[in-house]
């Protein structure tokens, strides 16, 4: 159980050291404001649906 | 090693059972970014990057950490997190190496996070107890057949613009139907092998 509970926050630990990488590398020039246009399913609950951007 | 085997395995999973027009896995993407080729194209090898990645990490962890350990339990859990992170490092690599291919995939990126095909692919390389050459002939078809069909599905989109169609027909229900047509046209290569 402490295995699992110490592999789990590694695994955790790692993600977030990425996405905090990821997060912090500069987007590059023209897509500061990147607008989804998805319609491919119309999922409200999905990110990439234009609904979110108005 | 049976390179025959391997062989009817690439042929089966890029064309037969192919992962979009077959098993109806990573319908979100075919539909959402097929709009325009090179983002078909550029998602596509994003997607092929990410499996391909995704696969090796996670089987190496399953065998040489899960199971010593008796953690097999975990390797749903294991699998989510790892696509995640790979998926964070890819847009980092193309933030910094290709803008214009970011400017393109930006939004649709973290689409592949969730995309099923790529816990579909990590899961069955483990489900199936496939060895590590099968695993990677898996793990490399699954993504070109998705990759191709994309391809071919957006280059049929881009020329449906530019024709005249019903306007209830527009958009959506033409790309559908095209889908389906394609479905169609991939099973008549069941006999292959």
């Amino acid at each position: 159980m402490v295995m699992a509970v110490i592999y789990l926050a590694l695994l955790g630990g790692i993600y977030a050291f990425v996405f905090y990488l990821n997060h912090k590398t500069p987007l590059p020039k023209g897509c500061e404001n990147l607008k989804s246009q998805c319609e491919g399913c119309h999922d409200l609950s999905c990110c990439n649906n234009p609904s979110h951007d108005r | 090693m049976d390179w025959s085997h391997l062989f009817v395995m690439f042929v089966t999973f890029v064309l037969i059972n192919n992962v979009i027009l077959n098993q109806f896995l990573g319908m979100c993407p075919f539909m959402g970014v097929s709009k325009k080729s090179s983002s078909a194209l550029g998602m596509g090898l994003a997607v092929t990057f990410v499996i391909v990645a995704a696969s090796l990490v996670t089987y190496g962890l399953y065998y040489v950490v899960l199971v010593p350990l008796k953690l097999e339990y975990m390797d749903l859990i294991t699998f989510i997190l790892v696509i995640a992170a790979l998926v964070q490092l890819v847009e980092m690599i193309i933030k910094k190496s290709s803008p214009s291919l970011y400017k393109a995939l930006g939004v649709y990126l973290p689409l592949i996070t969730t995309n099923c095909v790529v816990l579909n692919v990590t899961l069955n390389n483990i489900i199936n107890e496939f060895t590590f050459s099968e695993m990677l002939v898996y793990s490399t078809a699954i993504p070109l057949g998705f990759t191709l069909v994309i391809y071919i599905f957006s280059t049929i989109r881009e020329r449906l613009e530019a024709c005249e169609t019903l306007p209830s027909w527009k958009g959506n229900p033409i790309a559908l139907i095209v889908a389906g047509i394609m479905a169609l046209a991939f099973s008549g290569l069941l006999g292959l092998v």
